[in-house]
């Protein structure tokens, strides 16, 4: 299964604000409220990362845990992928 | 200042369970405003094959049983290839019942929930994870009914299919704010419907304690359906009910 990288999750990532008018800062440690990316942006951005790996991501793999920062996202997406 | 983007009309619909009844109504409805619409049902009926004939390019009818997730699945995908991503989805497709909750087979039961609640929830998901994914809006209408609301004898599977429902049309509304509206119609008995198990006495017994005076046609119920899909009224997670006034 193909999977991808870190630096290709932000891109799409990216891309999910751009539509909206807005920008990824460069730093990982920004917060998610503070950009506007909401728990639906997420979504967006796991469907379209599994649009690519054609697979579905399992996040009941990933357990519970605080997704607040860009890095949180990131981290969340890389990991889950092929488990 | 608010940056809220209202949830646009809907422009290519899916119907399920629209052969006959108010599913061919909402259909040829929506053709007739110029709206793409899409349609599947057990079999597809000469009602909607005139309708394909008419509006070839604003069309795409096929036969699939809505408890069939792959051929549902795949319906879709021919759909987005030939009309765009769906963007409005309504959920009609059910199976009905008559018979008291101990008399009604276990095998029945499941069969009920399965098409009644179970299919819709899949398909619903299967489309808004197409939509979403592509950072779209949209919007959906589950036809739900009274029962799901007021209590009535023969109809305990099917009223809990309905309930079931009504209840997740409010929960997809709270958890996709502000991408996609989702509303239920609970449509009071149909005279049609109910003239196989009842007789004409019965019927007008009925129709006279409803308020308006008379029990619901499909016709009763197209125009809500089409405001939920086409109009800009900020309505969203309700249940409409439309009896005239019978349960009140």
């Amino acid at each position: 299964m193909e999977t991808l990288d870190r630096p290709a999750v932000r891109k799409l990532m990216g891309e999910v604000l751009a539509v909206q008018g807005k920008t990824l800062p460069d730093d990982d440690t920004a917060k998610l409220a503070d950009i506007g990316f909401r728990s639906l942006d997420f979504s967006e951005l796991a469907l379209r990362v599994e649009d690519e790996i054609g697979d579905e991501l399992n996040f009941e793999a990933a357990g519970l845990r605080s997704i607040e920062t860009i890095g949180d996202v990131l981290d969340l997406l890389v990991e889950i992928q092929g488990q | 200042m608010s940056d809220f983007q209202p949830v646009p009309p809907a422009s290519v619909v899916l119907v399920s369970g629209a052969s006959r009844g108010l599913g061919l109504a909402i259909v040829t409805d929506l053709l007739e405003r110029g709206v793409k619409v899409a349609a599947f049902a057990r079999t597809v009926t000469p009602e909607l094959d005139r309708l394909a004939e008419k509006y070839p390019e604003a069309t795409h009818f096929g036969s699939v049983d809505v408890t069939d997730e792959k051929a549902a699945q795949a319906f879709v995908k021919e759909v987005e290839a030939k009309l765009g991503v769906i963007d409005g989805l309504v959920n009609n497709a059910a199976i009905g019942q008559d018979s008291l909750h101990v008399h009604t087979s276990s095998d029945r039961i499941a069969q009920i929930i399965e098409t009644n609640l179970t299919a819709p929830l899949v398909l619903t998901r299967f489309v808004l994870r197409r939509l979403i994914g592509k950072g779209l809006k949209g919007r959906v209408v589950n036809v739900t009914s009274i029962c799901g609301q007021r209590g009535y004898q023969g109809l305990v599977a099917y009223s809990a299919t309905k309930g079931g429902l009504d209840a997740a049309t409010r929960s997809l509304a709270r958890e996709l704010g502000g991408r996609v509206l989702a509303n239920a119609v609970a449509p009071g008995f149909f005279a049609s419907e109910m003239s196989a198990v009842l007789g004409a006495n019965q019927l007008e017994s009925i129709a006279r304690r409803t308020p308006s005076g008379a029990m619901t046609t499909p016709e009763d119920v197209v125009p809500t359906v089409r405001m939920l899909l086409l109009e800009q009224t900020n309505i969203n997670g309700q249940s409409i009910v439309i009896d005239g006034g019978g349960s009140i």
